[in-house]
């Protein structure tokens, strides 16, 4: 057998094995192209249904190059989508934790058709919680705050729109994006599941930032309303 | 079905009702999801409510350790099933899982 047939005989057997997971796997096929060709993504059977879809999203920025919504689009991108727990920590279980990214590197999980970008319909009028975390402690943030937002702990309506996680130089910052930003009710209640659900220390510094206020001043973080 | 069936007494469902004359007098579970259900219903219609210790439970059955079909290959963000490092995040996770183990088992150590 000469080397081409050796190569010839290990990519059919390649593609076989994609066409066959593809069919039978509850996840969906996602490329770096945003523009969504997606495939309806259920639940299989015998798995728990979550309340939403949700999809993972990934973005990494190099910290010199300016930002503006362009290169934001252009920078992040989807992972994949989930409408069960068993698909959710069939994902998440092969995502790095996000203590172990690297560089300027932000991990989201919204609900399915929302971009997690205050230009997406479902942003325009909304706003975000952040807590600021020190470093060592995003993995188990993280996890818990997408764990409670899957299990629907928030009790808000449909007015959660997902959870980001963000990884910078000093200190890694959890949010928590809204609809509404002016629905006091439901950025309080928001805020106290949080304080639950992540065990915060009672002093625990929360900021809260419309999307518009982000919009104008170019900036995620900076400018927040503080509430103590 | 059964041949002696015993008819409960009906009691109301126990509430509890509180004035509040400030936001900071709320109770700290009142945005709690009671007991944690599995499955519940709100006004308005039912809600999927699953607790963390449900989740996590969810974490280590048969469907949910195979890997996902169509997993994008970002290097360094995402970890092929057959790669050493899915192997590290197994071990790592359930190192903390028995950490949290011990901690709950200390507490039932008897001195005879």
């Amino acid at each position: 057998m000469n080397q081409f047939e050796h190569l010839q005989e290990e990519d059919s057997g390649d593609h076989e094995e994609m066409k066959d997971s593809s069919e039978s796997d509850g996840g969906s096929i996602n490329n770096n192209n945003n523009n969504i060709r997606r495939k309806m993504v259920t639940p299989d059977a015998g798995e728990h249904p979550l309340q939403y879809n949700y999809t993972f999203w990934y973005s990494r920025r190099t910290p010199s190059r300016p930002a503006n919504t362009q290169s934001y689009e252009q920078n992040i991108r989807q992972m994949g989508t989930v409408a069960s727990v068993e698909q959710f920590w069939k994902f998440y279980s092969h995502l790095v934790r996000p203590g172990d990214l690297t560089g300027h590197s932000d991990f989201h999980l919204f609900k399915e058709g929302i971009k997690p970008m205050w230009e997406d319909e479902a942003n325009k009028n909304g706003g975000k919680w952040i807590i600021r975390l020190r470093k060592g402690l995003a993995s188990r943030f993280w996890e818990n705050i997408i764990l409670a937002m899957l299990g629907e702990q928030f009790m808000v309506g449909e007015e959660i729109c997902g959870v980001v996680v963000s990884i910078r130089f000093q200190e890694d910052i959890l949010s928590i994006w809204n609809k509404t930003a002016n629905d006091q009710v439901t950025t309080s209640r928001i805020r106290d599941t949080l304080r639950r659900v992540l065990n915060l220390p009672p002093n625990t510094i929360m900021e809260y930032k419309t999307h518009n206020d982000s919009l104008k001043d170019n900036s995620s973080f900076r400018n927040t309303k503080i509430t103590l | 079905m059964s041949a002696n069936t015993q008819q409960s007494k009906s009691c109301p469902i126990p509430t509890r009702v509180l004035h509040l004359k400030d936001w900071s007098q709320l109770p700290d579970c009142y945005s709690q999801t009671p007991g944690g259900t599995l499955f519940s219903t709100t006004p308005g219609g039912t809600r999927i409510i699953y607790d963390r210790k449900f989740l996590l439970d969810c974490r280590n059955s048969p469907i949910a350790r195979t890997p996902p079909c169509c997993l994008p290959q970002i290097p360094g963000v995402t970890i092929p099933s057959h790669h050493p490092m899915s192997k590290l995040q197994e071990l790592k996770e359930e190192l903390e899982e028995e950490k949290d183990l011990a901690a709950e088992d200390n507490q039932f150590e008897m001195d005879i």
